[in-house]
């Protein structure tokens, strides 16, 4: 570390050039890698806020939320603390002096766990009387509390009480509403009863032939488009990771090999190998992580200053996993230049 | 006990249309309190003698002993530690590592050799007497080429070994230094039962010599009007 820090010390620009270039890397991928987890949430932010484990769909529904009903009886006795019958539908919201807004309907009862345990931003609560509490993206849209919403071409008149976040689900904000509304805007009668049960526990109480219990990840993966967008992201973030590791591997090993004529200096006055080697090792962690750190807090400054339409998340785990991987493998690069730092030979400065 | 002991070594690279003996059959033994001069035009093969004694190249033929021990076997690692602990070598040229001060110099050699090391008194007299006290916070690149030479001598005195060997130490000091530093050399062979070996083609370090060797077309004889 000693021969590492000073050495930087000594050649400020040249390292804070290296070090530059792995900010703009690091930089890259964050962002990148924080959009796509941003998109990708936006598929599925409100199963995630319902603590998942479970859907009951229709067997018939293709495990999609959109086509999936639930009829009278096919349900048996729901355990209302861990089980709530959802109905859900796309329709487009209206408010006088707003553009309109494309959303998804989510029909509750006031009785169920997803209810209970739905925290509003601002307002209140309430499903009554039409009232219906919208996701955060009404807001940054223009809506506000109090604003009268019409629902595709139902007279039915609905009223924002108030704003929740993370009510997404395939990138649609939510209507939270009565489940009773939810089969006026469907024109569905009585007979039919929701979309899905939802359950925080693996399994439901589901005895009709006509339903099937799925577990949350496959409903996930069903959502059209879901998986598509998720590959080719995961794949494209893969790749730059791959091409930033060779590009910083390179730069590692050019600035080990200019550094050889020293190393045969300290070689020849008895300098261990192993006490180079750490330097080495040492100076390349320390130029990455450096890297890194930046490119973080620029990303985070980034994300401050983005439209809020832009779905960008920082998922702290994942960004680490990456920063680690990113690390351990620009160590390793970093060995590549090792055997020559072994095999370097001090007769080489004496000239003999 | 001999510090330096080189049995019947010859050195020599390539084959065929590129083959050169550099060294050819050489037997010299240096003892502790000694200082040896070894005197020769450039491209006599004083370095390559010089880089076989510290165990820094292996002969094609021949043993080295360094303090009775065989060292034209060991492993690279082991001639490593010989070199760390029991050799101070002074190059001609590239002697300071460009990044570290004068001061961080002494620090590396600390930080790998623990003990055994000149104290911190012994370290200020040295850099006195090499003329280099004010010198600590300095840069190689900020010394001329005298003061870098005067600043390796003492880094390879530093380690206190009992064995120094130097390439040209005074080729970029002036006739008053070389004088300084031929004193320094024999008193520290004397007083502190050093063996120094120093190839060079200056001839102005002879009066300070106990042993004069003349090295040619790889052959060493030893200068017996010195003795």
């Amino acid at each position: 570390m000693f021969l590492a820090l000073k050495e930087m010390k000594h050649e400020k620009f040249r390292y804070s050039l290296i070090i530059s270039m792995v900010v703009l890397i690091g930089y890259l991928i964050y962002v990148l890698t924080s959009l796509s987890i941003g998109l990708a949430r936006q598929n599925t932010t409100a199963i995630e806020s319902w603590n998942t484990q479970t859907v009951a769909l229709n067997k018939d529904s293709n495990i999609n939320l959109d086509q999936s009903v639930l009829m009278k009886g096919d349900i048996n006795s729901l355990d209302k603390k861990n089980d709530a019958v959802i109905g859900e539908t796309p329709v487009v919201a209206k408010t006088t002096g707003q553009s309109k807004q494309s959303a998804r309907y989510i029909g509750l009862s006031d009785d169920q766990y997803i209810y209970k345990t739905l925290d509003v931003t601002s307002g209140k609560k309430s499903l009554a009387k039409g009232d219906v509490i919208v996701d955060e993206a009404f807001k940054t849209n223009g809506y506000k509390l109090g604003d009268t919403l019409k629902l595709n071409s139902s007279n039915q008149k609905f009223k924002i009480v108030g704003f929740t976040k993370d009510a997404k689900i395939d990138i649609a904000p939510i209507i939270y509403g009565d489940i009773s509304h939810w089969n006026t805007l469907k024109n569905y009668n009585s007979n039919i009863v929701g979309s899905a049960v939802i359950s925080k526990s693996n399994s439901i109480n589901i005895s009709d032939k006509h339903l099937k219990n799925y577990k949350v990840g496959t409903v996930i993966n069903k959502l059209p488009g879901y998986s598509a967008q998720n590959t080719t992201f995961e794949l494209m973030i893969g790749f730059l990771m791959v091409i930033s590791v060779i590009v910083i591997a390179v730069f590692l090993y050019i600035l080990t090999m200019q550094k050889l004529k020293n190393y045969a200096v300290m070689r020849a006055q008895g300098i261990p190998a192993n006490v180079l080697v750490k330097a080495t090792i040492a100076q390349s962690f320390i130029i990455v992580a450096a890297g890194l750190l930046i490119s973080a807090v620029l990303a985070t400054a980034t994300a401050l200053v983005l439209p809020a339409a832009v779905p960008i998340f920082f998922d702290v785990p994942v960004l680490a996993a990456v920063s680690a991987a990113l690390i351990a493998l620009s160590l390793l690069a970093a060995l590549i230049p090792v055997r020559s730092i072994l095999k370097v030979d001090p007769v080489t400065v004496i000239g003999g | 006990m001999q510090a330096i002991k080189l049995e019947n070594i010859s050195k020599s690279f390539g084959k065929d249309s590129s083959f050169i003996q550099v060294l050819s059959d050489i037997n010299m033994s240096t003892e502790k309190g000694e200082l040896s001069l070894i005197l020769g035009p450039s491209g006599a093969g004083k370095s390559t003698f010089l880089t076989i004694a510290g165990g820094l190249q292996t002969p094609s033929e021949g043993q080295v002993y360094i303090d009775d021990q065989q060292i034209d076997h060991m492993s690279s690692k082991q001639r490593d530690q010989l070199r760390l602990n029991n050799i101070g070598f002074i190059l001609q040229s590239y002697n300071l590592v460009p990044y570290l001060t004068v001061k961080e110099q002494f620090t590396l050699v600390d930080k790998v050799r623990k003990s055994g090391n000149l104290d911190k008194n012994e370290l200020a007299d040295l850099f006195q007497q090499l003329g280099i006290e004010k010198l600590v916070n300095k840069y190689p690149s900020e010394l001329s080429g005298g003061q870098n030479q005067r600043v390796a001598i003492a880094r390879a005195l530093y380690t206190d070994s009992a064995i120094v060997l130097a390439d040209e130490p005074t080729a970029a000091l002036d006739s008053e230094r070389v004088l300084e530093v031929g004193k320094l050399f024999r008193d520290l062979a004397h007083s502190r039962e050093k063996s120094i070996v120093i190839v060079t083609h200056d001839v102005r370090l002879i009066e300070f010599a106990d042993n004069v060797y003349h090295i040619m077309d790889g052959k060493i004889t030893k200068d017996e009007q010195n003795d």
